[in-house]
């Protein structure tokens, strides 16, 4: 027969406090509460609601939670959000509205670039930090959405999308 | 299913850090991106993370052939240097093989040097794994292992390490500054890592509270014109190297004056080519030395019932790298 | 009906982040849930012991099978209500608390005991075990025509070979995920489903309540491709226990490893074929396969269902058997027998080319079956060499071996095959409401994975009815909704065609009735075949008279009209003629055999399926198919630990699927096709793109290297040739 053991520390152990956190997403400031293992992804998507940040893999691998920290691209699933304290975070929600949509949005639609929409998001703020290294060329842009998973297959639209707004 | 949750603990000083970070049951995150994926799958359950993220050690400077490499740098920001790229191409290339875009933006050089291994018993919590539980076997042994090392492996471990930065720093010898409690060392990167044991396979010959402060490269800009880090994988990009192989040769009037290469996916740890290196200085650049390279990476291979393939693989790849940067065909 | 290519219908939503997937629905007070598994491959739950989580923080319940023997039993319940364990990883309780965090502390505060038995891994480890089932799918198991042995016998060329394929998962991006909730006897189940209504029943069933009391909501999925369906309703049911004990709703959301293990995979197979051959032509085919299926449910893809009709052939015999292990449960995926029976299929047939010294085209033209010779029905339509045509153009495949045979560091290769896929129907409702602004709502209870649903339901109306797509609601995924079809099997466009045709039509002849009866108005006497909707305009074909809808709709029906259409399902037996969609693939691989890389480089596709709605669409559900049998083709499997039965490397790192630098360039040719059989002339698409490419690539690795690979997927060990030092540079 085999038991599995639980852990034996003691339960009042277990539960180390919350720890304050200053954040800035899409221009708004946000003052909260965390638990200290909470990832960033946990944070945007569960406790402030921001559900257009999606949790595909939350181990890194598909690239679905990318958000943007600095204008840089993260995966906010592999971000511990202790870390971030003061970052200034851009999310789809801060990227562009129905009405005012990014050309990159706009390009998307257009170029039919998504199907399901659940990688949607992540494809689209890495392309948006993608342009901001200028790519060169069509394979250039390829290696660069490497980590942006897509299970639909959208990948020729969503490149396409973004060649289009790089002007390639 | 992840681990218990963990005290937090922001470093802001290294010798803080350092007291910190020798306590039982503490660990230092820096990136993360690797911490993270032990942690919410069981097997990283610290008491304490230390996040070391934040200490002024991200410095990239270059100074009389010394390339130093703050071991908080990103590994994009590495990467996009003008100095590493000019001077030591073969790390940036390297990095731009790693992983993707968004974790390049996250990890640390430091913690990509100690990410752990990605066989697939390590990484499942309950499967045989000495690395993971001492004593406890290997599963991959006898079991799925096609993605497991060629060199250096025991009865009790056939894991790889997966960086393919520390090939290429292998390959340019680079050099490690450790601190400790007890002040800093230097190690050279091989001796960052261990051989695995019979029952037991720890990874680094860090004790706890090191913190891996900074790499040093010196005397080998004169590689730049001459290196290429070669990555075999399955797919085009984002997947850990099947076999991987960094190069680098200095050329003086049509004569190898310098060798270096090591490789990546067949050892646990980034491994050296002392005997191919050798075979090559002193000769001209050509099909007959690179293949007498090739010929000398595979010695001693010791393969498993999946990875055989991986033996003929290093051996084209080593002589790949090598017409790909001797300038001949 | 007219071919758009309009924007996808919900796209300003899911480029915005506004898209609402059913596990963002966030109640107040929702407790958050996650399942204990088991740690052995076959044996017994002994004990679930949880003295100590209780007095964990935030714990709200544990739900473990004592509870599920308050359901009815039926198949969608037996692994929670028996405790035997069939697979590693198979869920023996699940715990729910304030936050995910605190139900995984929880969790590894419970004690599990179980008694393991010898499992069985591997398919290889019970081979002399196999079953043979009667049926796969709706198709005999096996078949047999005419006499293969002495055809085989007497044949000039014999193709025999053993072909295999390896286990894959579907994974789509969004793991399954359910929020539910009670209020007093009724259920409301937000949860990732490509069949909410097949959900519905089953909860009805399992919970013995009437299925009014249950509301099922899939408005958005992220992707399906087969393995949302009744693997989730047992973890989906727990969820529902743990709220009903708690009073509060509960969110459980599986984990990517999960995804491995719980909810379906594709079958391994072992597959024997025989082509005989005389003239050139196909004179016999055995196709002989043995596939994995679980411990506790037998199931088999069509795999070699497609060997009996795809060609010409008078003597055609074909098995299927199972092996049970005691691994997951294998589904439909993505192409179900079509991808790995077309991989044996197509793979022979380009090697039975090569010794006929034929080419590939030619042989598979030669060798058309200009009927359904299974049944003997005629097609109901098969524009097959349409596709070959055109595909072989588009391609250049015809000076193909003019072409380069080197590009730097790759060898060229090119390969093509044949794909298909059944065209049928399910019975279902559509509710159209044409409101009094002559704006309009289509509803049906539907779901919408990816594939464009939304716009394709939007469109028939629109089109059928003369309103601008932005003048028209669609609205899916919601049992309140009229029956709609499980999104599966390239259904849901044909089988809602006939229902909205119907609705719209009920709705045309109202308008046309009201429009003539008004004898002061511009239409006042016309009768209504004379009458056209276009433009939102009723518009008379004799004349220049017209009048605006939302006009008619004031004066007559200021409220508004409505009309509900249904479609019926395929009669199987009753059928005139056999509905199949097609399909000819056409790669470009490179190769560097030194190192062993392949690359896909190029693919052209022509598909003829029927009349396509919307190109844009039609266009991105091909590709996508494509890049599915190209992961397939050369990156999907997954491993199962021979000694624990443990299924390794549970995420992306390990389990590859194509990323963008693996993408080749694609060029999709639509052939469209007039069928009177089919109503609208619809068929399916979907499918039509993940089957034939594999063997497609396979081929073209033999062009390329000169190496037949008769497994799947193709890797570099398979690919590696002489050290590149010997090569020819």
């Amino acid at each position: 027969m085999t038991v599995t053991q639980p852990p034996s520390h003691d339960a009042r152990e277990r539960t180390p406090p919350r720890i304050a956190l200053s954040l800035t997403i899409n221009a708004m400031r946000y003052e909260i509460e965390i638990s200290p293992s909470a990832t960033l992804l946990d944070v945007i998507r569960d406790q402030l609601g921001l559900t257009g940040t999606k949790k595909g893999c939350d181990m890194g691998g598909c690239g679905a939670c990318t958000v943007l920290v600095a204008g840089r691209r993260v995966v906010s699933c592999l971000a511990l959000a202790a870390s971030f304290d003061d970052a200034v975070v851009t999310t789809i929600e801060g990227v562009g509205t129905a009405d005012h949509l990014h050309p990159l949005q706009a390009a998307f639609i257009r170029h039919d670039a998504l199907q399901c929409g659940y990688c949607t998001s992540g494809q689209i703020l890495s392309g948006i930090a993608l342009l901001s290294e200028n790519p060169g060329s069509i394979a250039e842009i390829r290696e660069g959405m490497s980590g942006n998973l897509c299970r639909c297959g959208a990948h020729p639209s969503i490149v396409a999308a973004i060649a289009e707004v790089a002007g390639l | 299913m992840s681990g218990p949750s963990f005290h937090y603990i922001e470093a802001t000083r290294l010798d803080d850090a350092l007291a910190q970070g020798a306590r039982h049951g503490a660990t230092y995150v820096a990136g993360g991106t690797d911490f993270l994926q032990l942690w919410k799958t069981g097997l990283a359950a610290p008491k304490t993370v230390i996040d070391i993220c934040r200490l002024p050690l991200a410095e990239i400077s270059y100074a009389g052939d010394t390339l130093s490499l703050g071991a908080l740098s990103r590994l994009s920001d590495v990467a996009a240097h003008p100095d590493v790229k000019i001077h030591h191409p073969l790390i940036a290339d390297a990095i731009l093989a790693s992983a993707s875009g968004q974790l390049r933006n996250m990890a640390t050089l430091g913690g990509n040097l100690l990410q752990r291994t990605r066989c697939p018993y390590f990484r499942s919590a309950g499967l045989a794994c000495n690395k993971r539980a001492p004593g406890s076997g290997c599963g991959a042994r006898d079991g799925e292992n096609r993605h497991a090392a060629l060199f250096g492996t025991s009865s009790g471990c056939v894991a790889t390490h997966a960086s393919d930065l520390a090939v290429a720093l292998a390959a340019l010898d680079a050099e490690i500054v450790v601190a400790s409690a007890a002040g800093e060392r230097r190690l050279r990167l091989p001796d960052l890592y261990l051989l695995p044991a019979p029952t037991t396979a720890p990874d680094s010959s860090l004790a706890d509270g090191d913190v891996i402060t900074a790499i040093s490269i010196h005397d080998a800009c004169r590689f730049a014109p001459r290196s290429t880090y070669l990555k075999i994988r399955d797919r085009a990009s984002f997947e850990f190297a099947v076999v991987s192989v960094a190069a680098a040769l200095q050329i003086e009037d049509g004569v190898i004056t310098a060798a270096r290469l090591a490789a990546g996916g067949v050892a646990p740890l980034p491994w050296r080519l002392h005997g191919s290196e050798a075979a090559l200085v002193g000769r001209a650049p050509g099909k007959a030395a690179f293949a007498a390279a090739g010929d000398l990476a595979i010695e001693g291979a010791t393969p498993l019932a999946k990875n055989a393939f991986k033996i003929p693989l290093l051996r084209s790849a080593v002589i790949r790298a090598l017409q790909t940067i001797g300038g001949v065909s | 009906m007219n071919a758009h290519s309009h924007a996808r219908y919900e796209a300003l939503l899911k480029v915005t982040g506004q898209a609402r997937f059913e596990g963002e629905i966030a109640p107040a007070g929702l407790l958050h849930a996650t399942l204990i598994e088991a740690p052995i491959a076959c044996g017994e739950l002994v004990s679930v012991d949880a003295v100590e989580a209780p007095t964990r923080p935030g714990f709200a319940t544990l739900v473990t099978h004592d509870d599920s023997a308050s359901l009815k039993s039926s198949a969608a319940t037996t692994l929670i209500r028996e405790t035997a364990i069939h697979f590693h990883g198979q869920p023996v309780a699940l715990v729910a608390a304030s936050t995910l965090a605190e139900a995984h502390d929880a969790a590894r505060a419970v004690r599990i005991a179980t008694a393991a038995r010898p499992a069985v891994t591997q398919m290889d480890q019970a081979l002399g075990a196999a079953i043979a089932p009667e049926m796969v799918g709706r198709f005999p198991a096996a078949t047999r025509r005419g006499d293969v042995a002495t055809a085989l016998g007497e044949a000039e060329l014999v193709i025999r070979n053993r072909y295999s394929t390896q286990v894959n998962n579907h994974h789509p991006m969004e793991p399954h995920v359910v929020v539910c909730w009670w209020e007093g006897p009724k259920a409301v189940v937000h949860t990732s489903t490509q069949a909410i209504f097949a959900t519905r029943a089953t909860i009805a069933q399992a919970f013995d309540m009437p299925p009014r009391n249950i509301r099922v909501l899939a408005r958005f999925l992220g992707g399906g491709f087969g393995c949302k369906g009744q693997l989730w309703w047992p973890w989906m049911f727990w969820a529902m226990l743990a709220s009903r004990k708690t009073g509060r709703p509960v969110r459980l959301e599986l984990s990517r490893a999960q995804m491995f293990t719980l909810v379906g995979r594709r079958q391994q197979t072992e597959q024997d074929l025989a082509l005989g051959f005389a003239n050139g032509r196909l004179t016999a085919i055995t196709h002989d396969v043995v596939a994995q299926t679980s411990a506790h449910t037998d199931y088999s893809d069509s795999t070699a269902v497609y060997s009996r009709l795809l060609y010409a052939c008078p003597n055609v015999s074909t098995t299927h058997r199972l092996v049970r292990t005691n691994e997951p449960q294998p589904v439909p995926m993505r192409a179900p027998g079509t991808a790995p029976g077309t991989f044996a299929l197509e793979s022979a047939m380009d090697e039975a080319a090569e010794r006929l010294g034929l080419d590939p085209l030619d042989l598979r033209v030669k060798n058309f079956a200009d009927h359904d010779q299974e049944t003997g029905r005629p097609w109901s339509s098969n524009s097959l060499l349409s596709c070959y045509r055109v595909g072989a153009e588009r391609f250049g495949w015809a000076d193909r071996q003019k072409r380069k045979k080197r590009d730097g560091r790759w060898t060229i290769g090119f390969g093509m095959a044949t794909t298909l896929y059944p065209a049928i129907r399910q019975a279902c409702r559509a509710r159209v409401r044409l409101n009094g602004d002559a704006s309009l709502v289509v509803q049906c209870g539907t779901q919408d994975m990816g594939s464009g649903t939304y716009t394709a339901l939007g469109q028939i109306a629109a089109d059928a009815l003369g309103i601008p797509m932005a003048k028209v609601t669609v609205e899916l995924g919601d049992t309140w909704l009229p029956d709609g079809p499980f999104s599966g099997g390239s259904q849901v466009t044909a089988s809602i065609f006939p229902a909205v045709q119907s609705a719209t039509a009920q709705l045309r002849a109202m308008l046309a009735s009201m429009a003539a009866s008004d004898a002061n108005g511009p239409l006042g006497g016309k009768t209504s075949d004379d009458l056209d909707f276009e433009g939102e305009l009723i518009r008379s074909r004799s004349s220049n008279a017209a009048e605006r809808l939302s006009d008619v709709l004031a004066r007559t029906a200021p409220d508004g009209l409505v009309a509900e259409g249904e479609s019926a399902a395929t009669d199987h037996p009753k059928l005139a003629a056999t509905g199949m969609g097609h399909g000819a693939v056409f790669v470009e691989i490179g190769v560097d055999s030194a190192l062993g890389e392949i690359r896909v480089r190029r693919v052209c596709a022509a598909f003829a399926a029927g009349r396509i709605l919307n190109p844009l669409l039609a266009r991105s559900q091909y590709v996508g198919g494509l890049i599915g049998g190209i992961g397939m083709a050369l990156h999907e499997q997954t491993l199962t630990d021979r000694a624990t039965g443990c299924i390794l490397g549970k995420s992306f790192a390990d389990y590859l699927i194509p990323v963008h630098a693996d993408m080749p360039e694609f060029d999709i040719a639509m052939i469209e096709e007039d069928d009177p059989h089919l109503p609208g002339s619809v068929k399916g698409i979907g499918m039509l793109g993940s089957a034939g490419i594999q063997a497609a690539i396979a081929s073209a690795v033999h062009d390329a290297i000169g190496k037949r690979i008769r497994h799947l997927p193709i890797r570099i060990e398979d690919c590696l040739g002489p050290a590149c030092d010997t090569a020819q540079r």
